[in-house]
C-alpha cells in the first residue's frame, strides 16, 4: 500500500518522468498498432519487433555503451531492413506473405541472439542493461534514455494525426487513393517508418519480444466496443496507458521483474474483459439475447398450440397433453406456461390451460406468420406444400409488423395456406 | 466496327496491358464521344476491369497510351472519378457511410486538409442524389450490397468530375437499385458529363447504353449502340477466347522474363 500511494503521488519525479513516457508510447504504439490491426497485416509488427535486435546489440557495440541514439539508430536500420526486406521479397519472389514473415522475423531475431552472446562474452560491464531488451524494464530507462523515447512517441502521434485521412484512404481503399492520385505508395512508406518507431520505442519499455502485443491488443480489444475510428483510436490508446502502467507498476515494486510480460498480462485481461462484456459484440451479450429469443420461441409454440386446439373446437389444453407434444423442451414449456399466465394471456385451471384474450391475438399472429411465409413460400418460390413448414416453423418467430404487411399485400390478403387452413385475423370470429 | 471519334473525350492509342507477363487486353486502339453513357461489355475474363484500370494508371500499361481530354492523366486527375469494384475493400473498416462519400472529395482538398462544412455539405447532397441520405451516419458494415454501391457512387459524385469511370456498379444489386442508379446515371449524361461503365448483363446493356464498347481480351467493337449490336459481333465477343490468342499468352507466360516489355 505504501508503495502504491509512493508510486501513484508521483512524488518521485522520476516515476512521474517514466508513467509519461510509457503514456506517450502507448498511445504512439495504439495508434499505429490499431491501424496495423485494420490493415490485417499484424504480423508485420511482429516481425519488426524482432527484427530490432540486431540492431541494437551492433549500436551497443558501436558506441560500446549503452548509448540511447546509437541504439535507436541501429533498432531503426534493422527494423527499416527487415520491412524493406519483407517487401521486396514479396514482389520479387512466390513466397506467399506469412512465410516471409516467419522468416524474417527468425533470421533477424536469431542473429541478434548471437550478437547478444558475443557480446555477453566481451565481459562489458555495460552489458547488464543490454538484457533488458528482451523483455523490457520501464524502471530502468534512464532520464535521457526518456526524452529520447518521449520526442519519437510525439513524433508519432502528430504525424498519425496529421496524416488521418491518408491512413484510413490506404487502409479502407488505397486503390482509390492511387486513383484520386494521392502518392499511397509514400503515404504506405511513412506508415512503415511509424511502425518501426513505434517498436523502437518500446523496446526498452516493453522488450524486443513482446512489443508486437503491445501494438495489435490495445486495437483488437477496442473494436469490441465501438464502430467508429476515433472512439477506436482513443480506446486503444486508453487501453495500453493502463496497461502500460499496470506494467511499470510491477516493475517498480518487485525489483527485476521484466514491465514486458505484465503490459501483456494486464492487456490480455482487458481484451478477455471486451471479448467477453463488450455489448453487441461481447460473448455475454451474444448468448443472453440468443436466450431472450429461446425463452420466446418457446413461449409462441404454447400459445400456438393452444390457438391450433381451439380450431379442433377444444377450448384449451391440458398440462400433460401440451407438455407431451414439446418432449425435449418440457422444463421451458412448463416455464413458458407460468410467464404466460403472469402476463396475462392464459388461465391455468386444475391443469386445464386456456387462452385469454390477449394471448389469443398474440397466438393468432404468430399462427397467421407461418401460414401467410407458407404460402408465400409455396406461391413465389415454387416450394411444395410438404415442404414449407420448416421453415415457417423458424420465420414465425422473425418476421416484423412491416414485413408482415409486406406479405400480406405481396399475396393479396389471402384466407388460406397451402394447406388450406385459415390464415387467422383479428376481426375474425372465434 | 471501331468507329472513331472527333475530339474524343478519351483516347486510348494501342493499349496493351499484361499482368504477370501474361497479356490480358491486346492492342486497344479506341477513342470515346462526350457527354455519353457507355458500356464496356465483354464476357469474364475479358479485361473490362484491366482496361478501366489502366485508364486510371492503376495497372502498368506495357504499351501504348492513353490521353483523356487530349492531356496525361496526371494532369485532368481531378476531373475523373473512378468507382472500384464493392467488393474490392473491407467494409468491415470503421467508418460511416459519411466518412466514405467524404473520401470523394480528398482529392480537391489534396493531403493532410481535413474536409470541412463545405465537404460535409457536399457529401451529404451526392448522399440525398442516391437516396441514402438517411443513413449519413450508418456503420457501412450495415449496408445491404446495394447499399454499399450506392454509397460508392455518391463517393464518386462528391469529385464533381466530367468523366466517370464505373466498375460493375451493377453488380449483386437489386432491381430497384439498379433502376435508381440509371437513372442517375442519364441525368449526369444529359449534363453533358461522359460515364463509362463496366457491364455484365448484355440485355439491360442494351437500353442502358447509347455507345457500346466490346472487348475478349482484344477491341471487338467500340461504337454507337445501334451499329455495333450485330449477331456477329455479338459472337465474337462472348463466343468464348479466341484460341490462339490463349495460346500465345501461354507461350509468354511460360518464358523466364517478360518479352513484351520495352
Amino acid at each position: 500500500m505504501e508503495d502504491f500511494l509512493y508510486f501513484f503521488s508521483f512524488q518521485d519525479s522520476s516515476i512521474l518522468f517514466i508513467v509519461m513516457g510509457i503514456t506517450l508510447l502507448g498511445i504512439g504504439s495504439a495508434y499505429v498498432g490499431t491501424f496495423s490491426f485494420l490493415d490485417n497485416k499484424a504480423l508485420l509488427g511482429d516481425a519488426i519487433s524482432h527484427a530490432v535486435l540486431p540492431g541494437i546489440c551492433l549500436g551497443f557495440i558501436l558506441a560500446g555503451e549503452k548509448n540511447p541514439f546509437y541504439i535507436v539508430g541501429g533498432a531503426i536500420f534493422s527494423g527499416a531492413l527487415a520491412t524493406f526486406l519483407s517487401s521486396w521479397l514479396k514482389e520479387n519472389t512466390k513466397l506467399s506473405e506469412d512465410s516471409i514473415i516467419a522468416v524474417i522475423l527468425s533470421v533477424f531475431f536469431g542473429f541478434g541472439i548471437v550478437l547478444l552472446t558475443m557480446i555477453q562474452k566481451t565481459g562489458n560491464p555495460e552489458m547488464a542493461g543490454l538484457n533488458q531488451f528482451i523483455f523490457g524494464n520501464a524502471i530502468g530507462i534512464l532520464e535521457e534514455d526518456l526524452w529520447v523515447y518521449g520526442s519519437l512517441s510525439l513524433l508519432i502521434i502528430l504525424t498519425l494525426s496529421l496524416l488521418l485521412k491518408e491512413f484510413s484512404l490506404l487502409v479502407f481503399n488505397a486503390e482509390y487513393g492511387k486513383a484520386i492520385g494521392f502518392p499511397m505508395k509514400g503515404i504506405r512508406v511513412v506508415f512503415n517508418i511509424l511502425m518501426i518507431l513505434s517498436v523502437v520505442i518500446g523496446i526498452q519499455a516493453i522488450g524486443v519480444v513482446l512489443m508486437a502485443a503491445l501494438l495489435i491488443t490495445p486495437g483488437a480489444a477496442a473494436r469490441f466496443w465501438t464502430d467508429r475510428l476515433g472512439t477506436l483510436l482513443i480506446l486503444a490508446a486508453l487501453f495500453a496507458i493502463i496497461s502500460g502502467i499496470v506494467g511499470t507498476y510491477i516493475s517498480f515494486i518487485i525489483p527485476q521483474m521484466p514491465t514486458g510480460p505484465w503490459v501483456v498480462v494486464s492487456l490480455s485481461t482487458l481484451a478477455l474483459i471486451s471479448f467477453l462484456f463488450a455489448p453487441k459484440k461481447g460473448v455475454l451479450f451474444r448468448f443472453i439475447s440468443r436466450q431472450s429469443y429461446l425463452k420466446k420461441t418457446h413461449k409462441e409454440h404454447v400459445l400456438k398450440s393452444l390457438y391450433k386446439a381451439m380450431e379442433k373446437q377444444k377450448s384449451g389444453l391440458q398440462i400433460q397433453e401440451l407438455l407431451s407434444m414439446y418432449p425435449v423442451h418440457k422444463t421451458e414449456t412448463l416455464k413458458s406456461i407460468k410467464t404466460l399466465n403472469k402476463i396475462n394471456q392464459l388461465t391455468v385451471k386444475e391443469g386445464f390451460i386456456e387462452l385469454n384474450e390477449s394471448g389469443k391475438k398474440e397466438a393468432k399472429r404468430i399462427v397467421r406468420l407461418h401460414r401467410l411465409w407458407e404460402l408465400y413460400l409455396n406461391e413465389y418460390m415454387n416450394i411444395a406444400p410438404d415442404h414449407v413448414h420448416d421453415s415457417a416453423e423458424k420465420l414465425e418467430h422473425l418476421i416484423t409488423p412491416e414485413l408482415e404487411e409486406l406479405l400480406d399485400n405481396r399475396l393479396n390478403y389471402p384466407k388460406l395456406d397451402p394447406h388450406q387452413e385459415n390464415i387467422p385475423r383479428d376481426h375474425d370470429d372465434h | 466496327m471501331i468507329q472513331q471519334v472527333e475530339n474524343p473525350i478519351l483516347e486510348i492509342h494501342d493499349l496493351t496491358v499484361s499482368y504477370d507477363q501474361s497479356p490480358v487486353l491486346w492492342n486497344v486502339d479506341l477513342s470515346l464521344p462526350e457527354g455519353k453513357l457507355i458500356g464496356i461489355l465483354g464476357p469474364n475474363g475479358a479485361g473490362k476491369s484491366t482496361l478501366i484500370k489502366a485508364i486510371m494508371g492503376l495497372v502498368q500499361a506495357s504499351g501504348g497510351y492513353v490521353k483523356i481530354f487530349d492531356k496525361d492523366l496526371d494532369q485532368v486527375r481531378n476531373r475523373i472519378s473512378y468507382v472500384p469494384q464493392r467488393e474490392s475493400v473491407d467494409w468491415n473498416f470503421p467508418a460511416s457511410v459519411l466518412d466514405v462519400v467524404l473520401m470523394g472529395t480528398y482529392g480537391k482538398l489534396g493531403l493532410f486538409k481535413r474536409p470541412g462544412k463545405k465537404e460535409k455539405e457536399l457529401a451529404h447532397s451526392c448522399l440525398e442524389k442516391v437516396g441514402m441520405s438517411a443513413f449519413a451516419s450508418r456503420q457501412i458494415s450495415e449496408l445491404s450490397g446495394g447499399q454499399q454501391q450506392r454509397v460508392f457512387i455518391a463517393r464518386a459524385l462528391a469529385q464533381e468530375a466530367d468523366l466517370y469511370l464505373m466498375d460493375e456498379p451493377f453488380a449483386g444489386v437489386d432491381m430497384a437499385t439498379e433502376t435508381a442508379i440509371f437513372q442517375l446515371l442519364q441525368e449526369m449524361s444529359k449534363e453533358g458529363k461522359t460515364i463509362v461503365v463496366v457491364h455484365h448483363d448484355i440485355h439491360s446493356a442494351m437500353s442502358y447504353f447509347e455507345w457500346i464498347i466490346m472487348l475478349n481480351l482484344h477491341l471487338v467493337a467500340s461504337g454507337p449502340k445501334q451499329e455495333v449490336v450485330s449477331e456477329e459481333l455479338l459472337r465474337k465477343t462472348y463466343g468464348g477466347k479466341l484460341n490462339l490468342l490463349t495460346k500465345v499468352t501461354d507461350l509468354i507466360r511460360k518464358k523466364e522474363f517478360n518479352p513484351l516489355k520495352n
